[in-house]
């Protein structure tokens, strides 16, 4: 069934995606051309036909893999894409245990790290991407992975997905040349995907350790709060898809997450009014 | 009636600004929690009590703020205990 | 325990921490001090849109759906036959809003539809779909 693959690894985690149709293996490694190739998958996504004449006519693309969402709606094959990255998505949120997993976007400086997280569609990919091109490494959009005995972050630079607005403001960061793929009328609208710089992937991975989190919000006038370190680690619980299933260890390390690490929500009305607050409140609070 | 609660080696306990996690082993569940929890829980790693005394352990280690209801108000606060099982009618 | 260093207190060995007394504040009797960490229902950040949820369970196939949501014998007067296909996450959230059903379905067997929906319990199939509806992440 699985007739076309790719193999890619991101981090410290590695993906064998098969494909009935060549569509969607053929866009994943132009995606991530470059990424390493791994021999051995951690995780496996299937990207099959819904009913076996699905794969000719109205071509419908159900996610399958190690693990599966029970009651996920198939898709288009010109969103095979989608289909894929969402898969990889899948297997991550529901398989992972080597790491604590948080649903928030990340970026470096100095060995140290900022990490941003809040509900979807807050901000938090587009600000990671935005400060990506102004000075700082690319760690991840969608996922922050904390090692369970380190307390340190691994980089999970997979491609970030990009709303209208969104995709503009990085083409008019000069990142145009990394804006891949497009497609219409998934359920979030016009959606691209914007590569990760060869920097994020050549470093991809060495580590960072928790410096500052901020809890972001586009779209109102500038604002600053202090979070508590109780109420970050009750919102950070939520943001986890393996905090339960870890037990113990995910108790560790994320009371450990907590415990030092200044905490700020942030309202800020555009991309550079973002970027100034991060770099005011790096300068004063992160050790 | 008497309380009794896990001794204390089945509690992870982190405390944060004024307010205390537990990671509970038996159950594996984590619990946010404010005083007068956790000293209820230390005052019962003395063993088994009734409120009275369990309030008297806790006016014997601390200064108790607001003395007056003090039963009433440790009594509330077990039944909440109890309902995450975190205490248990011995 | 270690010796205190600055303990001014004379005579025999006694019990540091009883010199030193905290404050301790109970607190009234209606407040809850406990919240305990639930799972997050959202897990998978699929986005929401793109579930489904079949009415009625597939382990329920075949029972009409009254106009409360319940589930009846077929041809139950009153009652709506199982809908035509799944309803997606996105229609789901549409009709509770009090929006406008799926075009071509009956918008009273749509309500119906959504009633029966909103007793899901967890274990049936679409619980995890309509769950995920609650959680203001994805």
């Amino acid at each position: 069934m699985s007739r076309h693959v790719a193999m890619l690894r991101v981090g410290p985690i590695a993906f064998r995606v098969g494909s009935a149709w060549k569509g969607p293996t053929d866009a994943l490694r132009r995606l991530y051309a470059g990424y390493p190739v791994p021999a051995v998958p951690d995780f496996t996504v299937r990207l099959e036909p819904q009913k076996r004449w699905r794969r000719w006519i109205a071509p419908s693309v159900a996610i399958r893999g190690d693990y599966q969402f029970v009651g996920a709606a198939p898709l288009s094959l010109a969103h095979g894409l989608l289909a894929a990255e969402m898969g990889m998505n899948l297997q991550m949120a529901l398989g992972l245990r080597r790491y604590l997993l948080l649903h928030a976007s990340a970026v470096e400086r100095d060995g140290r790290a900022v990490i941003m997280t809040g509900h979807s569609g807050a901000g938090k990919s587009t600000l990671a991407a935005l400060l990506s091109e102004r000075g700082w490494r690319f760690l991840g959009d969608e996922f922050v992975l904390v090692d369970l005995v380190t307390g340190q972050l691994r980089p999970f630079p997979r491609a970030v997905s990009l709303k209208n607005e969104a995709a503009a403001v990085m083409r008019a960061e000069g990142a145009g040349d990394r804006l891949l793929f497009s497609l219409d009328d998934t359920p979030k609208g016009r959606i691209t995907y914007l590569r990760p710089d060869d920097a994020a992937i050549a470093r991809m991975d060495e580590t960072a350790r928790p410096a500052l989190i901020l809890f972001p919000r586009f779209g109102d006038a500038q604002a600053v709060r202090l979070v508590g370190p109780a109420e970050v680690f009750v919102r950070l619980t939520q943001a986890s898809t393996n905090y339960v299933t870890l037990g113990e260890p995910g108790f560790d390390a994320l009371s450990a997450l907590v415990r030092d690490l200044p905490a700020r929500a942030i309202d800020y009305p555009d991309g550079d009014s973002a970027v100034a607050l991060v770099e005011r409140l790096w300068a004063e609070l992160a050790r | 009636m008497l309380w009794r609660a896990d001794p204390p080696r089945a509690r992870r306990l982190v405390a944060l600004d004024g307010l205390s996690l537990i990671y509970h082993r038996p159950s594996g569940m984590t619990h946010v929690v404010a005083p007068p929890m956790p000293e209820i829980l230390d005052a019962l790693g003395e063993g088994p009590a009734d409120v009275a005394d369990i309030v008297s352990r806790l006016a014997a280690r601390f200064d108790i703020a607001d003395p007056a209801d003090a039963e009433a108000v440790v009594s509330a606060r077990l039944a909440e205990l109890a309902e995450r099982g975190l205490v248990f009618a011995a | 325990m270690t010796d205190q260093p600055n303990d001014d207190t004379a005579g025999p060995a006694f019990d540091a921490r009883a010199s030193r007394r905290g404050m301790l504040m109970l607190g009234a009797v209606s407040a809850s001090m406990v919240v305990t960490i639930r799972p997050a229902l959202a897990q998978t950040n699929v986005s929401v849109l793109a579930c489904e949820i079949p009415v009625p369970d597939p382990a329920r196939a075949g029972s009409f759906v009254a106009a409360d949501g319940s589930l009846v014998e077929p041809n139950t007067p009153g009652a709506f036959p199982p809908a035509p296909r799944p309803l997606t996450g996105e229609e789901v959230k549409t009709i509770l809003a009090g929006g406008p059903g799926p075009a071509g379905m009956d918008p009273q067997a749509a309500q119906a539809y959504t009633r029966y929906i909103e007793k899901l319990q967890n274990g049936m199939s679409g619980f995890t779909c309509y769950a995920s509806l609650q959680n203001p992440r994805g």
